[in-house]
């Protein structure tokens, strides 16, 4: 375990060599001049050239480059014109309040999806079946900015309940934990419904209902251990969905994450903190990755033998 | 523990360890005395130098709580005294005495006296610290210390518009002890000032605290606190007001407009701005330096409509180069909209219909390229498609390039031989309402065509006149000489029609019944210094 953790970590550096390298090639090549935009719209062409010395946008494109490789090593993600300094400390700042949306979410889908699709296969054909799988197509068509919309309107405008945005207490979770995760409820649901109808079918259930068990017991000790593995499968691959999701989404609440810094880093081009956030991101997902490969032996132990 | 149990246990313990630790307060309705401001845009950054109070206009609206100027604006743009009790212009316009208010001090406790103001003019002055703002603070040559409280700026040439410069949101007094303690780099996260209110937490992107200051000099502030919070989506700021989670939001879309008109706890504030909307024209291209063409291009556009139905009626047409609220605006025209005239000084320009009903001359067919941004001015694409087909109706074939918003500028501010455009949707917002300044910068005849435009004079518009009458706009010293010379200026340029003029938008936000005192300046900023909460 210890060598696999290690070997795996390890490779993170490098993809985010290869992300950095690629970031650096798209922001010098998108349209639009940084010092033109950070020196604002009533500069002139003196004022724009004395900002472009000042952040370095004179310089050679690989002087530029080296610098910035070797700044990263030692956390320092270079000049953001919007935090007059490395941007790093109020990234991280900004952190915990993503991954609260991002776990409630993941939690609120396990406890939710998990059960939903077993319901629909145990009563495979049958109303409660209908219904949970009329919901699933309804969630997956709803993007979920509209979705949040709707119970904004409806939980908090209409009704009064919960906050209609922001981050003051459990309360300001509620909407758009839901929001975030109902795709996602969705397909696990829809997937878990599938494997527990195809488990149900294998000889070893076959077995365990003629030794005696009923079929309920058949499932919950039987069935459910193997429906596990999949499901682990998918919700890792789906949490740099969450991710990605979480961007629109905390705008539309104005969540204080950094999916909502990201979208104001894009707005006043500040490509220093851009990046610092896009990192941020491609590291959490790099770590979801490890972390679901060690839950996936956990819960496939033919795994851990092999 | 049992395994299917682990995978829940662990979430849960993420989920709780990394709870945001929000404000005890209940979210239904704001503290009593304190006014939470929904914005539109972040306040990222609160120094007057370094590029100057980012987020726009977020920034500069945090500003006016937390800074005096010497000068303020007025509601109307007009200029009244802040920290200089009299301020007196030399008969050359070279220099100005300023009587500082004495005992005034900072929210760090030192004093706001002549020394302070010294140390903050040069620091403006400074174009390694202040990168922005340049034509503002470019002509400013010193300042000297007479006594405590009287300051001498001298410019070193002819400038009228000082008081303007001063009156800006860059000109912002900051506390020079603070600026010793943070540094410049740490100074615009922990701002100082002599301002109503002074900062008790600040989370740049997200939330602005502000509390009252007690020792400031002026009349006491209306609440004991002002809390700003960035709120970028407009449906969620609407929503926010609505639920009475905030109690102002600003830049309230023209079309959503109507979901709060109904609601009696909510009113709409509108304050027509400083940014009249037009399409460049480029002057360099043959068919484009007619001016009977440019004039038939301004008649083919019904710009009073679009105004109406496209805006909602919250905008106006234009009556002058300038918007109504600049400072030295003179109404010296109206938009028509006649197409049978625009055909008629088209065929005396010798454009002739083809079969297809499109006009050339000499064989060449009259197109234009028109850019427009995608959001950045209000609807932008909307008003360049409206144009597009307007000017079809008379002959003329408008192609639209729409431009992602990043890349704009650039596409404007070209070299004369890259300019890939006829006709390009520009605004300029004159932050220290002087007119002067706004038509200079469009208008003024560029010192190289070749090269980039010195200023935003994008399409080389040149007349030798309306340079003169800008000049004298500067620095005569009668102000009477200096406004009617502004009048002409803006006559002329009107006559020449070197833009299409469109529209001129409002400034529309909103306010809760129990907060009086919000005012929205013609300059975009929703102004909560003197706003009160029962």
């Amino acid at each position: 375990m210890i060598g696999f953790l290690a070997k795996r970590f390890a490779t993170i550096p490098l993809v985010v060599l290869g992300v950095v390298t690629i970031l650096f090639i798209i922001f010098k090549s998108v349209p639009g001049d940084e010092a033109a935009f950070v020196a604002g719209a009533t500069a002139t062409q003196a004022e724009i050239e004395a900002v472009r010395v000042q952040l370095g946008l004179d310089r050679p494109l690989l002087e530029q480059y080296a610098k910035h490789v070797s700044g990263l090593v030692v956390g320092d993600f270079g000049y953001s014109t919007t935090f007059r300094g490395n941007p790093l400390p109020h990234v991280l700042n900004r952190l915990p309040a993503t991954l609260a949306l991002a776990s409630a979410a993941i939690l609120l889908t396990i406890v939710v999806g998990i059960p939903a699709g077993v319901v629909a296969a145990a009563y495979r054909n049958r109303l409660p079946d209908y219904l949970i799988s009329l919901s699933v197509v309804g969630l997956l068509a709803i993007p979920n900015f509209w979705l949040g919309m709707i119970l904004i309107a409806w939980l908090s405008v209409g009704l009064g309940l919960l906050p209609s945005f922001g981050a003051s207490g459990p309360a300001s979770l509620v909407i758009p934990t839901i929001a975030l995760a109902a795709r996602l409820i969705a397909l696990l649901a829809r997937m878990t419904r599938g494997v527990v109808i195809e488990e149900l079918r294998k000889d070893y259930v076959r077995t365990a209902r003629a030794k005696g068990l009923s079929k309920r017991l058949a499932l919950r000790r039987h069935v459910l251990r193997n429906v596990m593995i999949p499901t682990v499968t998918v919700i890792g691959l789906q949490a740099g969905y969450l991710l990605g999701g979480s961007v629109v989404i905390e705008r539309l609440f104005a969540w204080p994450g950094i999916g909502d810094l990201l979208l104001t880093a894009v707005s006043v081009r500040d490509y220093t903190l851009v990046q610092a956030i896009v990192l941020i991101f491609v590291v959490s997902f790099l770590v979801i990755n490890i972390a679901v490969e060690v839950i996936y032996r956990f819960v496939n132990p033919r795994l851990r033998y092999a | 523990m049992k395994r299917r149990h682990f995978l829940t246990g662990a979430a849960g313990a993420a989920l709780l360890s990394t709870l945001p630790v929000g404000s005890i307060r209940a979210f239904a309705q704001s503290a009593s005395g304190v006014i939470t401001y929904g914005q539109s845009t972040a306040v990222l950054t609160l120094d007057p130098a370094h590029g100057a109070f980012t987020g726009y206009p977020g920034g500069y609206e945090a500003a006016l709580l937390i800074f005096d100027r010497l000068l303020d604006f007025d509601d109307d743009m007009t200029i009244v005294p802040q920290l200089a009790k009299a301020f007196t212009m030399s008969d050359d316009l070279q220099s100005c005495e300023i009587k500082l208010r004495s005992g005034v001090t900072f929210h760090d406790g030192t004093p706001c006296d002549a020394a302070a103001i010294k140390f903050n003019i040069e620091r403006m002055m400074n174009k390694e610290i202040n990168t922005t703002n340049r034509p503002l603070w470019n002509p400013i040559s010193g300042a000297e210390v007479v006594d405590e409280t009287t300051v001498v700026i001298r410019t070193s040439a002819p400038f009228a518009q000082l008081p303007n410069t001063l009156a800006h949101g860059s000109g912002a007094i900051v506390s020079p002890a603070a600026i010793e303690k943070f540094g410049e780099d740490g100074f615009a996260q922990n701002p100082v000032g002599a301002g109503p209110y002074m900062v008790q937490a600040f989370n740049p992107g997200q939330e602005l605290t502000l509390t009252a200051f007690d020792s400031y000099w002026g009349e006491k502030p209306g609440a004991s606190g002002v809390v700003f919070k960035f709120i970028a989506e407009p449906a969620t700021r609407i929503n926010a007001i609505t639920t009475g989670a905030v109690d102002v939001i600003d830049s309230v879309p023209v079309q959503l407009v109507g979901q709060l008109e109904g609601s009696a706890d909510v009113e709409v504030v509108r304050k027509p701005g400083l940014r009249p909307i037009g399409l460049a024209m480029n002057l360099t291209r043959p068919a484009l330096a007619d001016v009977k063409v440019r004039q038939a291009l301004n008649l083919a556009v019904p710009v009073a409509t679009i105004a109406e139905k496209v805006f909602f009626g919250f905008a106006k047409a234009p009556d002058s180069p300038l918007a109504f609220d600049a400072i030295g605006h003179k109404s010296v025209g109206e938009t028509v909209f006649d197409q049978e005239q625009a055909k008629a000084l088209l065929a005396e320009a010798g454009y002739t219909a083809g079969s297809d009903g499109m006009l050339a001359k000499d064989g060449a067919k009259l197109t234009l390229s028109l850019f427009a941004p995608d959001g950045l001015f209000p609807g932008d694409v909307s008003v360049a498609e409206i144009v597009a087909a307007s000017l079809k109706q008379i002959g003329v074939d408008a192609q639209i390039t729409k431009v992602e918003k990043g890349a704009y500028w650039d596409h404007l501010r070209q070299d004369k031989a890259n300019l890939a455009w006829d006709m390009a949707m520009f605004g300029f917002n004159p932050s220290n309402a002087s007119g002067t300044y706004h038509l200079a910068s469009l208008f003024k005849s560029n010192a190289d065509d070749e090269g980039k435009p010195d200023v935003w004079n994008i399409g080389r518009y040149r007349n030798a006149a309306v340079d003169e009458l800008l000049n004298v706009a500067d620095s005569a010293p009668e102000e009477s000489a200096r406004l009617e010379a502004l009048g002409k200026a803006q006559e002329l340029v009107w006559a020449d029609a070197p833009y299409l003029w469109l529209q001129i938008n409002e400034n529309v936000s909103a306010v809760r019944n129990q907060v009086a005192g919000v005012t929205v300046m013609p300059i975009v900023f929703t102004n909560l210094r003197n706003a009160a909460k029962a």
